[in-house]
C-alpha cells in the first residue's frame, strides 16, 4: 500500500488525511504483529501478590505506629524518673555535704566505711543495669 | 512461652491479613481474563507508540492494569472500563521521564518484523516511526487513538482529559504535521 505523497504542493485535508490514515494503519498492524503482552493469567497473579503485600505492609503501619508511640513514652517515663532522681540525690548531697565532714573526720572507719560503700553501690548499680538492659 | 516482640506482633499480624485477603479486585477473574484477552494487544500497542520503547510498555501494561483492578469506579459499560484503561495508561505513559525512546531511533527494527500483508514497504514504515518519533507524545496519542483505535472525539478527550470541542482542532494539528513530515521525508528519499 502506498500512500499519495504530493513533494511540492500543500496537501489539501483530503490528502492529509489519506496520507495519515495509510500510515496509521501501516504502523497500527506492525504494533499488532509486535505485541507479545503477557498471559491474562500472569497479570492477576502478579496483581495479587501485589496486592498483598500492600495490604501487609498497611496492616504493620497501625503496629509501628504503637511502637514508636511505646518507645516515646518510655523515654518520656525515663526522663521524669531522672528528674526527680537528680533532685532527690541534689538534696541528699547537700545534707551529707552539711554532716559528713564531722562525723568523718571525727572517725577515719567510719570514713572508709562510707567510701567502700559508695564505690560497691555505683559497682552493682552499673552491673545490674548492664544486665537488664543488654539481656534479651 | 516464647517472648514475642512488638514487631513480631506486627509482623505476625500483617502476614496474617495479607493471606487473609482475597484481595478486592475491581473485576473477578473471569471477567478480567476476557477484558484483558480483548485489550491487552491494543493497549500494548498504543504504550509502545506513545512511549516509544517496547520495554517501558510492557512495564505499563502491568501496572495499568492493576491501577483498573484496584480502582472503585463502578463501569458503566465496557467501554467506560477501556476509556479508563486508557487513561490511566496515558497518564503512565506522561509520568515515566524516560528519555530514551528506541522504537523512533533511525534505522531500528523495521526489518525485525515482517510486513503485514498489503501494507507499507519497509522503507515507508522507517519513514513513518521516524516521522512518529518527530510527534508529541500527546500528538502520538491523539493519532493512534483517532486512526489505529477508532475512538471517538469524546472518547479521546476522556482518555487525553481535554474538552471534547478542542479534539477536532488538535487532530487536524497533528495530522497536518504528520502528513507533513512524511511528505518530507518522501520528498527527501
Amino acid at each position: 500500500m502506498n500512500w499519495p505523497i504530493p513533494s511540492r504542493r500543500e496537501p489539501t485535508d483530503e490528502q492529509m488525511e489519506a496520507i495519515v490514515a495509510a500510515a496509521m494503519a501501516a504502523e497500527s498492524a506492525d504494533a499488532r504483529q509486535e505485541a507479545a503482552p503477557p498471559s491474562a493469567a500472569i497479570v492477576w497473579w502478579r496483581a495479587q501478590m501485589r496486592a498483598r503485600q500492600e495490604a501487609a505492609l498497611l496492616a504493620e503501619k497501625p503496629i509501628a505506629v504503637v511502637h514508636a508511640v511505646s518507645i516515646a513514652a518510655g523515654v518520656g517515663v525515663m526522663l521524669a524518673v531522672l528528674g526527680y532522681a537528680i533532685g532527690a540525690i541534689k538534696g541528699s548531697w547537700d545534707w551529707l555535704a552539711a554532716t559528713l565532714p564531722s562525723v568523718a573526720f571525727a572517725n577515719p572507719w567510719v570514713a572508709l566505711t562510707l567510701t567502700t560503700t559508695t564505690f560497691l553501690f555505683v559497682g552493682i548499680v552499673s552491673v545490674a543495669a548492664y544486665v537488664a538492659f543488654s539481656g534479651e | 512461652m516464647a517472648d514475642v516482640t512488638l514487631l513480631d506482633a506486627g509482623r505476625l499480624h500483617g502476614e496474617a491479613a495479607a493471606a487473609d485477603a482475597d484481595v478486592a479486585f475491581a473485576m473477578d477473574e473471569d471477567a478480567f481474563r476476557a477484558f484483558y484477552d480483548r485489550t491487552s494487544g491494543p493497549l500494548w500497542g498504543y504504550l509502545s507508540r506513545i512511549s516509544g520503547d517496547r520495554q517501558v510498555a510492557d512495564d505499563l501494561l502491568q501496572e495499568a492494569y492493576y491501577r483498573l483492578l484496584k480502582c472503585g469506579v463502578a463501569f458503566e459499560s465496557e467501554t467506560h472500563r477501556r476509556n479508563y484503561l486508557y487513561r490511566v495508561a496515558t497518564n503512565l505513559v506522561r509520568d515515566s521521564r524516560r528519555g530514551a525512546r528506541p522504537l523512533f531511533d533511525s534505522g531500528v527494527e523495521i526489518g525485525d518484523v515482517p510486513a503485514a500483508a498489503g501494507y507499507a514497504s519497509p522503507e515507508q514504515r522507517a519513514d513513518v516511526r521516524r516521522a512518529l518519533g518527530r510527534l508529541k507524545p500527546r500528538e502520538r496519542a491523539l493519532l493512534w487513538l483517532a486512526y489505529a483505535n477508532g475512538s471517538s472525539h469524546s472518547e479521546i478527550a476522556g482518555v487525553l482529559g481535554v474538552k471534547t470541542a478542542s479534539i477536532k482542532l488538535l487532530l487536524f494539528r497533528a495530522r497536518r504535521k504528520l502528513a507533513g513530515l512524511l511528505q518530507r521525508q518522501g520528498a527527501a528519499s
